[in-house]
């Protein structure tokens, strides 16, 4: 039996943004219970530190994890920040897509979906509303606000249970949340190692995490300098599409195309605009919003073709080899650290990127399987901690194929190394919406490998010093063990007493350093 | 000056060098004879393998020889007190008494090395330095009268298995004899077989048991024969490249012990058999050669020891008809064959020339 249009389309509906995440939670990293503390955990922490860094304040957070029943907890979760005003709280934490982070800079997140995800997977799961105390400045004066609220995912928005204002301290946040179907690790993809990643990532920031079991944790701070915030960057022409450039067309207020191109866009100059009219022979001085999809597409296919100065490099902030020292130094403890911060970079052309790089050797250094050190690797991007999917990742890719053998290091797995690399980038190339594995760009994996290469020659070095320093000392000892019974014994035999022989022994313990095969050395 | 002061003089020398050195603040090395091969060469005047004159510094100030050295003084001491005490103690009991010292060895294959340097340095045997193989000798039957310690035996009348030749064989003096030869088998049941014939009567022999590769008190022992009573030394093994090579070792000296080979070949002792010839001519049971048989006979082909025309015909003669036979397979004959016809007939062939 046929059926009408109309018919059919009563059963279209429009889906709201936070509709549409509870029908597909997986998308926004929550699938499997480990996975979906963690990526709780990074969403939490990650808008902490943003919101701290961004007000120029030393990040502090205090994290505590309590087990109600089996795969069911309550997650407190307080920072320092600056707080959230008060008619701002339900759109932080009920509005998918509402945030500051829709620019061409380099954060932490991206997608402004990170915290009104977690209270959309506590509600979906428990059923239970968000508690939010804010403590925020107003003017001069300290407000604080409590809050109770659910999210309304058909409308997107929050509906708020209770609110009263309230006595606080300090400007920041604490949020409440309960959770099920989630479970604790203490594995390399769990919640504690994502902390601990994190502090090494960002030695600025103090974290204070007491675990289901009570036991409190303190990551100290390694440096107290907070790192400066990345600038918003003007898009690269090689890194644009054509739906890029119609949507800029739609929202300029420039007049003309000529200077709507040359005030979006970077390194596009006079000279530049010159040519791409010559070449495409459009009109340069045409209102944007008559800009056609043909031209724009006529443009882009042209940009590749042009010569352009990289793009600036001003929007990217590096942790530096120093602070990446640092931290690894605080919380690895280990014997020996190299680190390294790359010039900057660019792939497909027009993204820039930088790769840092650090490896730490003995301590605390290496994962502990059983009873056996293992090779650590973290992968970082923009000072976040990239957990999962380590398997498709450029960055491990780039580092499983240096010869580690040059290096003297003869088996990677099996060695106490952490080894630690950062990509920073306005643009990072995930390889997933889960955004948990870098994109195998040629650029990025040549960058990886030099960045390791480098350190890992520093170690080398170091390895092989203190091999060095293990042999002169054994070959001390060989002497000093050995020297005394020959004389001992010749003394025996020929029946006379032992000789001074302090020279001697002072003689071969030196000579030894020199020539050490001074005469023939027969086979039996 | 007899062997026990010659030999404490040889040990009070190696322990002076080295005091003498430190106390001019030099620092001190020991001269060990090389035993490697290139050092080994066949004496053709001598007719056995000799050491060559290369030689390895073994010093204090090198961190690979040093513990090496330090073993050898120890052991030198120990042996001292042997020589001193005029006692001996197996080379085991050495590696066992080593524990209690300030350098010990890894195995006993490392201790025995060292005492093997320390007889190459000192120009001496381990036996004169007190040290004994594992090991007793061969089995001696005929009439052979010795002062072993304070008794005097007859090896005629030591029972069926005959007198056992001691490690210390060079202690064991010869009284008295009437025999005109020896002969050495390779195997105890052609010893047995021998004795059980009255091949001493026969031949009128001593019958030496070598129980295979003959040990060094054995060789001492052959040696001592042949050149203090001048008696003619003759040996019978089994048809094969091993039974070659063991009278060959009895003859001419090993490359191993190249060192001491002055006190243990003996170069006018003769190989009876069994030899390719025999395989034919008595039409003896055989077995075909392995492969590793056929390999060892060509490594005795290009030895210099194997330099006379007899060897080089009866190697390539054994080669050639890919056949192996044992003493005892003369028993296709009768038990009584080879004591009848086959030894009279190869010792008129030896001796009538």
């Amino acid at each position: 039996m046929e059926r009408e249009a109309s018919e059919l389309f009563e059963e279209f509906k429009e889906l709201t943004a936070s509709e549409f995440f509870r029908r597909n939670k997986q998308m926004l990293g929550f699938s499997g219970k480990i996975r979906s503390l963690t990526m709780v955990f990074h969403e939490l922490i990650t808008n902490s530190l943003d919101a701290a860094e961004e007000a120029g304040i030393q990040p502090e957070i205090k994290i505590d994890l309590k087990r109600v029943s089996k795969d069911h907890y309550i997650l407190k979760h307080k920072d320092n920040g600056p707080g959230i005003p008060e008619n701002f709280i339900t759109k932080v934490y009920c509005t998918m897509f509402a945030g500051s982070k829709f620019r061409n800079i380099q954060s932490r997140g991206q997608q402004g979906l990170g915290c009104s995800g977690c209270v959309l997977l506590s509600q979906m799961t428990t059923g239970q509303p968000a508690k939010v105390v804010s403590g925020y400045k107003n003017g001069d004066k300290l407000k604080g606000v409590g809050m109770t609220f659910k999210m309304d995912v058909k409308k997107n928005q929050g509906l708020i249970l209770k609110k009263k204002d309230v006595e606080v301290d300090s400007t920041g946040v604490a949020l409440e949340l309960q959770f099920k179907d989630v479970s604790y690790s203490l594995s390399e993809q769990g919640a504690y190692e994502y902390i601990r990643r994190t502090v090494i990532g960002n030695p600025h920031a103090r974290i204070i995490f007491r675990d289901p079991t009570g036991h409190q944790y303190i990551f100290e701070r390694a440096t107290d300098e907070i790192p400066p915030l990345p600038k918003e960057v003007l898009p690269h022409p090689r890194g644009v599409t054509a739906d890029d450039l119609i949507f800029m067309a739609k929202h300029t207020d420039k007049r003309r195309f000529r200077s709507l191109l040359g005030s979006s866009l970077s390194r596009m100059s006079n000279k530049r605009l010159n040519e791409i009219e010559e070449a495409t022979g459009i009109d340069l001085n045409k209102r944007p919003k008559d800009m056609k999809w043909e031209e724009a597409e006529q443009i882009v296919n042209l940009f590749k073709e042009m010569d352009f100065m990289a793009p600036p490099t001003s929007g990217l902030i590096p942790i530096g080899k120093e602070q990446i020292e640092k931290g690894m130094k605080e919380i690895l403890n280990p014997e020996f650290v190299a680190t390294t911060t790359r010039k900057p970079k660019t792939y497909r052309g027009g993204v820039a990127f930088i790769i840092e790089a650090g490896i730490a050797y003995g301590g605390d250094s290496g994962r502990l399987v059983g009873d056996q050190k293992r090779a650590e690797i973290m992968r970082f991007a923009n000072r976040v901690p990239l957990t999962f999917d380590q398997g498709s990742c450029a960055i491990t890719d780039a580092l499983k194929s240096i010869d580690w053998k040059r290096y003297g290091i003869k088996d990677l797995e099996n060695t106490p190394v952490t080894v630690f690399v950062n990509i920073v980038s306005t643009n990072v190339p995930y390889l997933s919406t889960g955004k948990q594995s870098v994109a195998p760009e040629p650029e990025i994996l040549h960058e990886v490998r030099q960045a390791t290469m480098k350190i890992a020659r520093s170690l080398q070095k170091y390895i092989k010093a203190k091999k060095a320093a293990k042999e002169e000392a054994m070959r001390s000892k060989v002497f000093e063990s050995y020297v005394p019974v020959v004389l001992k014994e010749a003394a025996l035999i020929s029946g006379r007493n032992v000789p001074e022989y302090d020279e001697v022994l002072a003689k071969v313990t030196r000579r030894e350093k020199f020539s050490k095969f001074t005469s023939e050395v027969q086979n039996e | 000056m007899n062997k026990k002061e010659l030999n404490l003089n040889k040990l009070k020398g190696l322990g002076d060098t080295i005091l003498d050195d430190v106390e001019k603040n030099r620092v001190p090395s020991i001269k060990v004879p090389s035993r490697g091969t290139s050092n080994i060469v066949y004496d053709e005047d001598k007719r056995y393998y000799v050491l060559g004159d290369r030689y390895g510094k073994r010093s204090l100030g090198n961190v690979k020889q040093i513990k090496k050295m330090a073993q050898m003084m120890s052991m030198a001491n120990f042996c001292k007190g042997l020589v001193e005490t005029q006692k001996t103690a197996t080379i085991r009991e050495m590696y066992y008494v080593s524990e209690g010292w300030d350098v010990d060895f890894s195995d006993q294959q490392e201790s025995n090395l060292i005492s093997e340097d320390l007889e190459v340095t000192l120009r001496t045997t381990r036996e004169d330095l007190g040290l004994m193989p594992e090991e007793d000798g061969a089995a001696v039957y005929g009439d052979l009268t010795v002062k072993d310690d304070d008794f005097e035996i007859n090896a005629l009348k030591s029972g069926k298995s005959g007198y056992s030749i001691p490690p210390t064989i060079d202690d064991v003096e010869f009284l008295d004899h009437k025999v005109d030869r020896v002969i050495a088998v390779e195997t105890m049941g052609m010893f047995h077989r021998m004795v059980q014939e009255k091949a001493y009567k026969k031949f009128n022999c001593l019958i030496v048991g070598l129980k295979g590769q003959a040990a060094r008190a054995t060789r001492r022992f052959l040696k001592r024969t042949n050149e203090e009573l001048g008696l003619p030394v003759y040996i019978c093994n089994d048809g094969d490249p091993w039974g070659f090579h063991i009278a060959m070792v009895i003859i001419s000296g090993s490359a191993k012990l190249a060192h001491v080979n002055h006190e243990l070949a003996t170069p006018n002792a003769k190989f009876l058999g069994v030899t390719a010839s025999d395989i034919i001519n008595y039409d003896l049971p055989t077995d075909k050669l392995k492969d590793i048989d056929v390999l060892r006979l060509k490594e005795l082909y290009k030895d210099p020891r194997y330099h006379e025309d007899f060897w080089k015909v009866e190697i390539k003669k054994m080669l050639k008809i890919g056949k192996k036979a044992e003493q005892q397979s003369f028993s296709k004959y009768g038990l009584e064959y080879v004591v009848e016809k086959y030894l009279p007939e190869k010792l008129e062939a030896i001796e009538g020339n």
